[in-house]
């Protein structure tokens, strides 16, 4: 394969796959097959991306607004990560999305994979954006593809879900990203992503906090109190997009851009000595507990799934804003090993519906002897999200647990036991019913013609189960590969 | 091959017993802790094997004489328990059997805390569907309180690791201070897993609704882990010898009154732990050898006892007391295997638990610790009283309760027999025992003092148990619950999270209308500008937007490429 | 109902009269034997004459009937966690 020594081809690859989508949107068949290949080569593309990766490469600029003012792309570990995961993971989601859609009989499927295209275009921006500027565009421009997305079934409640989506997603980031950005231009006089941060000679004290507070709660997609209510009002969208951009690609955005301004913008060492993170941690730290206690008492299986994924982003929040190298390691595996283990759990709800239709927790029970495999990813999956060994979320959490212990945050680490013991309390239940607790006599009867879901959806919903387990012995790879950004 | 620990043969090799079917499954199930111990045996002594992940090095394979003792029991007990579970056509549970056996050794062979927390969890993890299987609500209550519980012992330990880690620079597994924050988090942990006292509902409360099988099969291993975990890691600590007297004696009277004969099994479990938590805190060659040998004889009763309980649960479907008696008649070999067990637990001469915990009381007297040797000595007396005759006695003969049902399944007969044998074969030739414990000491059970006092010990316990009897004396075997430890958070607890928990939800309610009104109103005014107002209800308008931007984009890239 | 039924030995309450009476005759004999070997210990209250005997005898006395004030304290209903 030729390989372009630019970035912008993982843009171009998916706006291309969108292109080919529209053209074939007469032939289904060829219509998901580009979209199906459109996700296999940007995955390749960026694992060569990954093969010939040695240092940050230079900074390449797209277009020049002004001298400090540009789109530029630079290939740095963390956004090579965040590329590698979303592109890999959408590979699975489109093979998914076919059995999805079709099993659903949903409409409107060109638009669907058209702008689901489009949103992968904008995450790999926002991977491989290399300064804020960049990133904000892309940020946003991500926020509006996944519009249609979200109102894609364009029933009242589902534009009523999407306004709220696009009003708090493009609200917050207007009122307080593109706020903190500008200020951070005005000191800082660059916007450059720049190891060790660019605001230690001219940002000291309160000022610190207030802009390290300003971006954290300008991220939305980070899904930090009180401006996380857009996650469950987007989860009226088919279940393959909520797996995707609402358990990877869009909410880890949100995160990755968190992380990426935490070390890039500010610095580690800067956030430690200036103590820049203080409020946000606290504020993580509530969100993290507080979404657990929603998630337990939502019924229906793709609220308490938000909810759930709220928690966890805070757990990242939370790595980058302990201001240590452990805790960001930590925040930064947690992107990785959370996105195998919530977007399984995403793929089984949307078996599930597929299948029986059900939505809610309480109509589950008896259906794993109907559904085991679905059950049993979901079981593994749940494993690893609430963080337990042998699975992968087990080493991010260690790390997280790690820092909180480094830098004598007990309370923090006191959290962390809470949403993990919560994490039991609302995960483990969905699949245990499954298995054994007896069927309600009502849906035996209705339910009898229930079978797994179709194999477009089980392969990808069992192989990314059993990623979950396997890469737990295959972490350090990933770790020795980030290691320098948190280490330097 | 050489160095390939055997806890991966069951570990992984457990995987294709969930696909395999019939008598090729059974005999793949049986054969498989068979070749993982020929792989433990030609282990060389003193093997270590590494492997490094997240800039820690981990020992994952570290055999001592203690851990290879572990491993031994652990073994023969995987196997026992699987010839158990052949008559069950769940294959869940073998599965689940043979990842936490494999665990239990995988833990007992690490050299390193990580290694050892990663299969204390597995096995915690592969252990709880043991309990789920039984598919009853209680089980599934319980199930769900023993994985929290775990789970909160293994954050313990996870951060007494760090703690440890940090202050020491090690993170080798060896001798540790419970006086520092990490070892006193890393000793609270073990504690959970051990039963210590307050600590220990979690075994009461999860034991007796497990499946048949998993009763057995759970009362193998992870208490002994921790037994083991303590042994290495804080042998002659004092306290332990106090918290271990206290496991010894609280118990007993709550199997006294305890209806369900698997739970006095379990309080009996306790108390028998607390004999070998004393043991690790005398500390002394004598007293840890004890404590190797006891639980290495301890877990063959013990699975012995629970296999005819579970025989009884699985041929009549009940297990209380009050509603069980006259079962040899029915299950005439189960009884006898029963009534082995029984003796082997309350130390009859010629039983394994004779040659066993008398290592343990004579290193309490031979150190001085008189007080803890009558508490020793009263425990003892108690647990024949409770297991050693109450169980057989009230399953199997007592008042006839009229139950006739089919004699266990042959391969359950199969491993309560070998169970059996072994028991006495140790209880008659214990130099086998000790040729296999840690340190190298003449000790000889077998004097004439010993075995007259003992005996003495027990017939007049028989003798109490008797008189008391047949003086209308003995509580009545009665259907009913017994407060214990576990009551402060199933009703005082529960309440107080559902309470907060209620009102936190209602908060966030309010909270989600004000931001949804506030987004709402935004998202309105966004749309106004992106469209016309009777367009507002589709979805084209913005999404064309984005649509001309990424194409601009693209036709953009493409420029640039081309020049 | 003719169906006719097996009587076993411990059925019949003279056998098991026979069986109490063995235990006693054998707790005696146990007893006895104090007098006629030399005992080896380590503390000195256990050369009192029966020690291990009354011991044993006593303790599980006071256990059963401590167990039994206790359940005064600790019965509740079966289904007192409302889960059975």
């Amino acid at each position: 394969m030729i390989l372009l020594p630019h970035l912008e081809l993982a843009l171009l690859i998916p706006l291309l796959g969108g292109a080919l989508v529209l053209l074939f949107r007469n032939r289904p068949r060829l219509r998901e097959a580009s979209s199906l290949f459109a996700g296999i080569l940007l995955f390749l593309y960026i694992t060569q991306l990954l093969g010939q990766y040695h240092g940050p490469s230079p900074v390449h600029t797209l277009l020049n607004i002004s001298a400090s003012l540009s789109i530029a792309f630079q290939l740095e570990p963390l956004g090579l990560v965040f590329a590698l995961l979303a592109s890999g993971l959408w590979v699975f989601t489109t093979m998914y999305s076919i059995g999805y859609m079709n099993g659903n009989s949903e409409k409107n499927l060109t638009r669907f994979y058209l702008f689901f295209s489009v949103s992968i275009a904008a995450t790999m921006g926002i991977a491989f954006a290399a300064n804020l500027f960049t990133l904000f565009i892309f940020y946003e421009a991500l926020t509006l593809s996944t519009y249609p997305l979200v109102t894609h079934k364009q029933t009242s409640e589902a534009r009523s879900g999407g306004r709220v989506y696009l009003g708090l997603l493009l609200g917050t980031s207007i009122m307080f990203f593109l706020t903190a950005l500008v200020i951070t231009w005005i000191r800082a006089g660059t916007l450059d992503f720049m190891p060790g941060g660019v605001l230690e000679d001219n940002t000291q004290g309160l000022a610190a906090v207030l802009l390290f507070t300003l971006f954290m709660l300008g991220i939305g997609k980070a899904a930090l109190l009180p401006f996380y209510r857009w996650l469950p009002a987007a989860m009226i969208a088919p279940t393959p997009v909520s797996a995707l951009l609402h358990a990877v690609a869009v909410v880890k955005a949100g995160v990755f851009s968190v992380l990426k301004i935490s070390v890039y913008t500010f610095g580690i060492d800067y956030l430690a000595t200036q103590e820049a993170s203080v409020w946000i941690l606290w504020l993580a730290v509530a969100t993290m507990v507080i979404a657990s206690i929603i998630a337990l008492s939502k019924d229906n299986l793709k609220a308490r799934l938000a909810y759930s994924t709220i928690s966890q982003l805070s757990y990242i929040v939370i790595g980058a804003a302990l201001a240590w190298p452990a805790a960001a390691m930590g925040g930064a595996l947690h992107i990785v090993t959370h996105a195998f283990g919530k977007i399984t759990l995403f793929f089984c709800a949307g078996a599930i519906y597929t299948v029986t239709k059900y939505t809610r927790v309480s109509q589950l029970n008896g259906l794993g002897h109907k559904m085991p495999f679905t059950f049993a990813a979901f079981l593994l999956a749940a494993f690893s999200v609430i963080g337990l060994p042998p699975f992968i979320g087990s080493w991010s959490k260690w790390l997280l647990i790690e820092g909180s212990v480094d830098t004598q945050h007990y309370i923090v680490l006191f959290a962390f036991a809470l949403s993990t013991l919560l994490n039991c309390a609302y995960l483990l239940p969905i699949g245990l019913r499954a298995f054994f607790k007896p069927p309600d006599p009502a849906q035996t009867i209705t339910g009898s013609g229930i079978q797994e879901a179709p194999l477009a959806c089980l392969i990808p919903l069992c192989a990314t189960a059993a990623a979950t387990l396997l890469l737990f012995f295959y972490i350090q790879p990933l770790y020795d590969f980030l290691y320098p950004v948190f280490n330097s | 091959m050489s160095s390939l620990n055997p806890a991966l043969i069951l570990v992984l090799g457990a995987l294709p017993a969930l696909v395999l079917k019939g008598h090729l499954r059974a005999a793949y199930v049986l054969l498989l802790p068979v070749l993982s111990f020929l792989q433990l045996y030609t282990l060389p002594a003193g093997i270590r094997a590494e492997f490094e992940i997240l800039g820690m090095l981990l020992t994952t394979l570290h055999l001592d004489r203690l851990s290879f003792m572990f491993a031994v029991i652990f073994h023969i007990a995987a196997f026992l328990l699987i010839l158990y579970s052949l008559h069950t056509r769940d294959r869940l549970q073998q599965m689940a059997t043979l990842i936490y056996a494999g665990c239990a050794i995988g833990a007992v062979l690490a050299g390193d805390l990580i290694t050892l927390f990663i299969y204390f969890e597995a096995a915690a993890l592969s252990s709880v569907f043991l309990i789920w299987a039984r598919r009853t609500p209680a089980s599934y209550g319980a199930g769900m309180r023993y994985l929290i519980v775990q789970v909160i012992s293994g954050l313990l330990l996870l951060t007494g690791i760090i703690l440890h880690a940090r202050s020491s620079g090690s993170i080798e597994f060896t001798q540790m201070d419970p006086g520092t924050p990490g070892g006193a988090l890393i000793f609270l942990a073990f504690g959970i897993k051990c039963a210590f006292p307050l600590l220990h509902n979690w075994l009461v409360d999860a034991y007796p609704q497990a499946t048949v099988t998993g009763a057995v099969v759970l009362s193998a291993f992870t208490t002994k882990m921790a037994v083991y975990a303590l042994a290495t890691a804080f042998a002659g600590t004092e306290i332990l010898i106090w918290i271990g007297l206290l496991m010894t004696a609280f118990p007993i009277f709550y199997a006294v009154i305890e209806n369900d004969l698997r739970r006095v099994l379990t309080y009996s479990m306790i108390n028998q732990l607390g004999f070998m938590v004393v043991g690790v805190g005398i500390g002394t060659e004598l007293a840890l050898n004890g404590t190797a040998a006891h639980a290495f004889a301890h877990i063959l009763y013990k699975a012995l006892l629970f296999m005819s309980m579970g025989a009884v649960l699985l041929r009549t479907g009940r297990i209380n007391g009050s509603e069980l008696g006259g079962l040899y008649k029915s299950m005439p070999y189960t009884a006898g295997f029963c009534v082995i067990g029984a003796a082997s637990i309350s130390a009859f001469p010629l039983f394994s638990g004779f040659v066993t915990k008398s290592m343990i009381m004579e290193a309490a007297a031979l150190e001085g610790y008189t007080l803890a040797w009558l508490v020793l000595l009263f425990a003892s007396a108690g647990v024949f009283h409770h297991s050693g005759i109450k169980i057989p006695y009230f399953a199997f003969f007592a008042h006839d309760s009229g139950i006739r049902c089919k004699e266990a399944p042959a391969s359950m007969l199969c491993a309560m027999a070998i169970a059996a044998v072994l028991c006495i074969y140790i209880g008659v030739f214990p130099q086998t025992l000790y040729a296999l414990l840690p340190y190298q000491i003449g000790y000889q059970p077998y004097t004439l003092t010993h075995v007259i006092t003992q005996l003495q010990l027990l017939f007049f316990s028989a003798l109490a148990f008797t008189w008391l009897v047949r003086q209308g004396l003995y509580p009545p075997e009665l259907r009913s619950v017994n407060l214990d430890a576990d009551w402060f958070y199933r009703k005082p607890g529960r309440w107080l999270a559902e309470h907060a928990m209620q009102s936190i939800v209602a908060g966030e309610q309010k909270m989600g209308v004000w931001i949804k009104r506030l987004s709402f109103s935004a998202g309105t005014r966004l749309h106004r500008h992106h469209g016309p107002q009777g367009l507002l209800a589709k979805t084209w308008p913005t999404g064309s937007m984005v649509l001309w931007v990424a194409f601009l984009l693209g036709v953009y890239l493409i420029f640039y490429y081309v020049y | 109902m003719n169906r006719k039924k097996h009587r076993y030995w411990l059925d019949s309450p003279d056998n098991v009269r026979k069986l109490v009476y063995g235990l006693y005759a054998l707790c005696a004999a146990l007893m006895l034997l104090d007098f006629f070997y030399h005992k080896h210990t380590n503390f000195p209250f256990e050369n009192w004459f029966g020690f291990f005997a009354w011991f044993g005898f006593i303790a599980c006395v006071a256990l059963v009937l401590l167990a039994k004030q206790m359940r005064k304290l600790v019965k509740r209903d079966e289904d007192y966690y409302g889960d059975v």
